[in-house]
């Protein structure tokens, strides 16, 4: 019969008893009619119902048939017994919620391809992802515009090339003639951008070539989905409504498709504009015509039947080729030989750009085999679970055995319960997930803001969770069900619940405590190392004085100040001078970096010594009272100054290592350098300071510099204020105070310096919060596995126990023979469980920051930890044993 | 679907249900219990237990076919027939008893 009609079967299922019930009717009739005794005639029959059972099961699919017995059975059992249900129901569903909230996390971030057009054939110019601005000679990382332009002129294997802006714009910008500004993501793109990725506008039209083929004059704006529906509330005749960036009205051409978050996995930009744009939105980059403003990635789509070395070819020879047809740079020696060291790489697009990948994929993986283990252990603790109940029900068993149930199907049975329970747990696990994994992302996020990704249900979660849901239904079903239908069925149905026979009873369960034991061990140890770490990490030293200092970012760009005009220089000076007036403000400064907020970066030049290329020398610029406000210790020489004016000698401030690393021996105080090559700014080094942290709490000593912004006037969002006193009612005086210099200057992200660097640690505090909570699940579970072993193993023996009592034996002997169990159990764990942490320690040394993966410390607290809760654990069921009452032990049964 | 044979009985149910199929077509389930019993001079008896099951066996594993037809008082009656495969299957499961009753009956003479 083919399963089709089975199945079909399974349905008709009615009909086909109906007609049996009619064919069983005439056979009656001409039955009683041919003289049969009606009642024995019925009796031949058998029972009716018996008979029809048979019929029906030769008809249906009996499988399925008896998976909904099962199932019913399954449920009705679980129910009995609502405790040892409950239990199990929880720890998978926070095993299976665990793994669940993790990889969703995992397939967004790394797995989860671009909801465009054939995104594998989509490739990235260039193996590395930089952000950025760069002038350097032959890199492939970031490209300029007019590489840009002859590449997709000259490229054979590109259908499509597109170019994309490597900084997003954080834009306070203005919806149509509103007054107040409001925060806008803008990406710039080149007009190819949307048909490369064969995006097509849900409403209106995407961004085209024509709209990036001369610089300024297409203020036309793409905007997302979702920004659309937050900012604009959803309403449909939003086409040509306008939008204010900086002095420019860009009008809305088009709305994206509801998935298409561009393409950098967790950036999710508000607004697409044409590169032509690039210099009237804020902070308003340049470039568009500059053969050597590096800026761009370039992606393309392979034509059909080019391979991916076939395009890292010709994209090769045009990288030389283009690079040197620019003739208004002549590139020095070193650079050529730099050009001809230089090979294309291309990066599949398939999944994205994304800076979180580098970031999360190693903590995630971690994670992600974490919580597995937790699994493990809880899929132990149900397997132990359902152990001792299959036990308790080996006389139900056994009567169905003999009653000529067959081995597979009982198997079948148990499994089809452990499937419903785990099924259940899944159920419950994928709710727990979902909203784990948002709190995960939040968790994850470092800035004020949450990180935008789609952590949502889709069908690759779903399917992960089922696969795990039976696996662990597997795990935990199989190794009972088999044990429990391997029966001398004499024997048992005989058996009350009397002796214990020899002590290999409940060997597997105690191997599985054991196991627990082991693991749980494992987690406990990564949970100290990673909670070590983090403590190392916060206790460097950063150079600077974290606490009491106030930072905010102040958004000149979008509020109309240009970069070169004096107006801009007035209104930092104006900000500085009247908060630092404000009660309870110490210090205060601009600059253009603090901490952890990326860097301007480069070679410097220092006349008298060669060149160091690879030394980056890290600028920043500030205001004078910058070290005032950070605390930032002076060694030699002075500070700014009110002297240190726009016209006065240019002049700096060094770090202690870079004043070691790059200037010959003696006080580098005087002598000058460029800041960078023949034509960078010449600088005067008046002073040294400490050297600090500047991006990282484990980086080396940085080579720093600092320079006042009166002398290099640009954008400075960072604002400093080192107060005393009470955070909030100076953090509201700041902002009443600019606000009341320019009330439209948006102020975003006010919180403190230690807030700030402690968001530089994100990645760590997550791994070890969420190391500690798992490490502490795993202990809590493997609780539950010794403390259930241990009563069922008690209630086994309670005839023993109270013959031993009965013969004599004190309490506090009875109690020892339990604890004694329970210390061997977990002794052996401990012993199988440190050498398996050695072992696995390497894989997590790296991300250790001051101590070793193998810390005495962290392995003795886990032990002692594991000690002290597995005998607490067991202290109960070892109370219970040694209070029995012998008298009634022995007529326990 | 499956044949299952663990008794021979129900092997030889099937022989005899096949055989008086071929000899009378179109008999309901009541008159091939009937026709068992007749034939046999009532020694061979088959219960409504085994019979009913293996009629649907049979008519699953395609040697037989049913058919619903309307009786004069307005009931209905299903009647059933030998197929072609139901032939082929007589044919084999004829040899086959043959072949081991010759076999017993040797046993018996000989042993």
């Amino acid at each position: 019969m083919s399963l089709w009609s089975r199945i079909g079967n399974v349905f008709r299922g009615d009909k086909v008893n109906r007609e049996i019930q009619e064919e069983f009717e005439a056979h009656m009739e001409e039955a009683i009619a041919a003289g049969r005794d009606p009642q024995e005639a019925r009796r031949a029959f058998g029972s009716l119902m018996q008979q029809r059972e048979t019929s029906h099961t030769i008809r249906v699919a009996a499988w399925f048939e008896n998976f909904l017995q099962d199932t019913a059975y399954g449920i009705r059992s679980m129910l009995r017994s609502k405790a040892l249900t409950a239990v199990a129901l929880l720890s998978l569903a926070l095993g299976i919620g665990a793994n669940t909230a993790i990889f969703t996390l995992l397939d967004a971030v790394l797995l989860r391809e671009l909801p465009v057009k054939e995104p594998r054939k989509l490739v990235m110019l260039g193996g590395e992802q930089w952000l950025g601005i760069s002038d350097a000679y032959a890199i492939t990382a970031l490209y300029s515009y007019p590489f840009y332009r002859e590449f997709q002129k000259q490229n054979s294997v590109f259908s499509d090339t597109a170019a994309i802006f490597s900084l997003t714009n954080y834009v306070h910008g203005f919806i149509g003639s509103e007054t107040s500004s409001v925060p806008m993501k803008v990406q710039l793109v080149s007009g190819t951008y949307f048909s490369t990725l064969g995006v097509e506008a849900t409403m209106g039209r995407t961004l085209t070539n024509a709209d990036d083929n001369s610089e300024g004059n297409h203020p036309v704006a793409v905007i997302s989905d979702a920004w659309w529906k937050r900012a604009l509330g959803n309403k449909p005749a939003v086409l040509g409504h306008t939008l204010k960036l900086g002095n420019t009205v860009f009008t809305i051409v088009g709305i994206a498709p509801e998935e298409f978050f561009g393409t950098s996995v967790g950036e999710a930009p508000d607004i697409w504009v044409p590169l032509s744009m690039i210099q009237s939105v804020p902070p308003h980059y340049r470039g568009y015509t500059e053969n050597f403003s590096e800026s761009l990635w370039i992606i393309g789509r392979m034509k059909p039947g080019v391979t991916q070395e076939q395009a890292r070819a010709n994209a090769d020879v045009l990288f030389r080729q283009i690079l040197l047809s620019f003739t208004d740079r002549k590139p020095t020696q070193r650079e050529l030989v730099d050009l001809n060291n230089t090979h294309m790489r291309l990066t599949p697009m398939a999944t994205g750009i994304s800076y979180l990948r580098r970031q999360f994929s190693q903590p995630l993986k971690l994670l992600m085999g974490i919580v597995a283990l937790v699994l493990l252990i809880a899929c132990t603790n149900i397997a132990n679970l359902l152990l001792a109940r299959a036990t308790a029900r080996a006389r139900e068993l056994a009567v169905r055995q003999a009653l000529g149930a067959r081995r597979g199907r009982i198997i079948r049975q148990l499994l089809t319960e452990s499937l419903i329970l785990a099924l259940a747990g899944g159920a419950l696990g994928i709710a727990f997930a979902m909203g784990a994994s948002r709190l995960l992302l939040r968790m994850v996020s470092d800035g004020p803001e949450t990180v935008p990704l789609h952590v949502g249900l889709n069908a690759t979660v779903l399917l992960f969770t089922l696969a795990i849901t039976i696996t662990t239904a597997l795990l935990f079903g199989t190794i009972p069900a088999f044990r429990a239908t391997r029966l001398q069925l004499t024997e048992t149905l005989k058996e009350g619940r009397g002796m214990v026979k020899g002590g290999t009873r409940n060997l597997l369960a105690r191997t599985m405590v054991v196991l627990q034991v082991a693991l749980s061990l494992m987690l406990v140890v990564g949970a100290g190392l990673f909670l070590r770490s983090l403590i190392n990490l916060t206790n460097v030293d950063t150079g600077f004085n974290r606490e009491n200092v106030l930072r905010m970012e102040i958004d000149e760009s979008s509020v109309g100040y240009k970069e070169d005009e004096h107006r801009l220089m007035a209104l930092l000076r104006e900000i500085e001078d009247k908060v630092s007036t404000l009660p309870g403000v110490r210090a205060v400064s601009f600059s253009s970096f603090v901490f952890h907020e990326g860097s301007w970066n480069g070679w410097v030049t220092v006349p008298g010594m060669p060149v160091s290329y690879d030394v980056n020398v890290k600028h920043n610029m500030i205001g004078s009272g910058y070290f005032a406000a950070m605390q930032i210790p002076l060694v030699a020489g002075r500070l700014f100054g009110p002297q240190d004016t726009a016209n006065a000698p240019h002049v700096a401030v060094i770090s202690e290592h870079m004043a070691k690393t790059l200037f010959p021996a003696g006080l580098p105080i005087g002598k000058s350098y460029r800041m960078g090559g023949a034509n960078s700014p010449l600088v005067q080094v008046v002073g040294i300071v400490k050297d600090v942290k500047f991006d990282t709490l484990d980086e080396g000593p940085e080579t720093l510099d600092y320079v006042p912004y009166t002398q290099h006037p640009q954008y400075l969002g960072d604002f400093s204020v080192r107060y005393t006193g009470n955070f909030q009612g100076v953090a509201d005086a700041v902002q009443k105070t600019i606000h009341s210099i320019d009330r439209r200057l948006p102020i975003i992200d006010v919180t403190t310096l230690d807030e700030q660097v402690a968001r530089s640690v994100t990645d760590q505090r997550v791994v070890a919060q969420l190391s500690i909570f798992f490490g502490l699940l795993a202990v809590f579970l493997s609780c539950i596995g010794i403390y259930g072993l241990m009563s069922y193993i008690v209630s086994q023996r309670t005839n023993e126990i109270g013959i031993r009592m009965a013969l004599g034996a004190p309490q506090s002997n009875v109690r020892w023979l339990v604890l004694r169990e329970i210390a061997i159990m977990v002794f052996i764990g401990i012993a199988i469980g440190v050498p398996a942490t050695l072992a696995g320690g390497q894989l997590v040394s790296h991300m250790l920051f001051g101590l070793k993966d193998k810390d005495p410390l962290s392995i003795a607290l886990a032990v002692c930890v594991l000690l002290v809760v597995g005998l607490i654990a067991g202290y109960f069921p070892a109370r219970r044993a040694s209070r029995v009452d012998p008298m009634v032990a022995l007529r326990y049964e | 679907m499956a044949k299952s044979k663990t008794d021979s009985l129900q092997g030889s149910l099937d022989l005899l249900v096949l055989k008086i199929l071929s000899r009378r077509p179109r008999l309901h389930g009541y008159a091939i219990m009937a026709a068992i019993a007749d034939i046999s001079a009532e020694v061979l008896r088959a219960e409504e237990g085994s019979l009913y099951p293996a009629l649907y066996r049979m008519e699953e594993a395609g040697w037989i076919r049913a058919e619903w037809i309307k009786k004069e008082n307005n009931r209905r009656a299903r009647i059933y027939e030998l197929t072609a495969a139901g032939k082929k299957q007589l044919g084999a499961e004829e040899s086959r008893w043959a072949a081991i009753s010759t076999a017993i009956n040797r046993v018996l003479k000989e042993a």
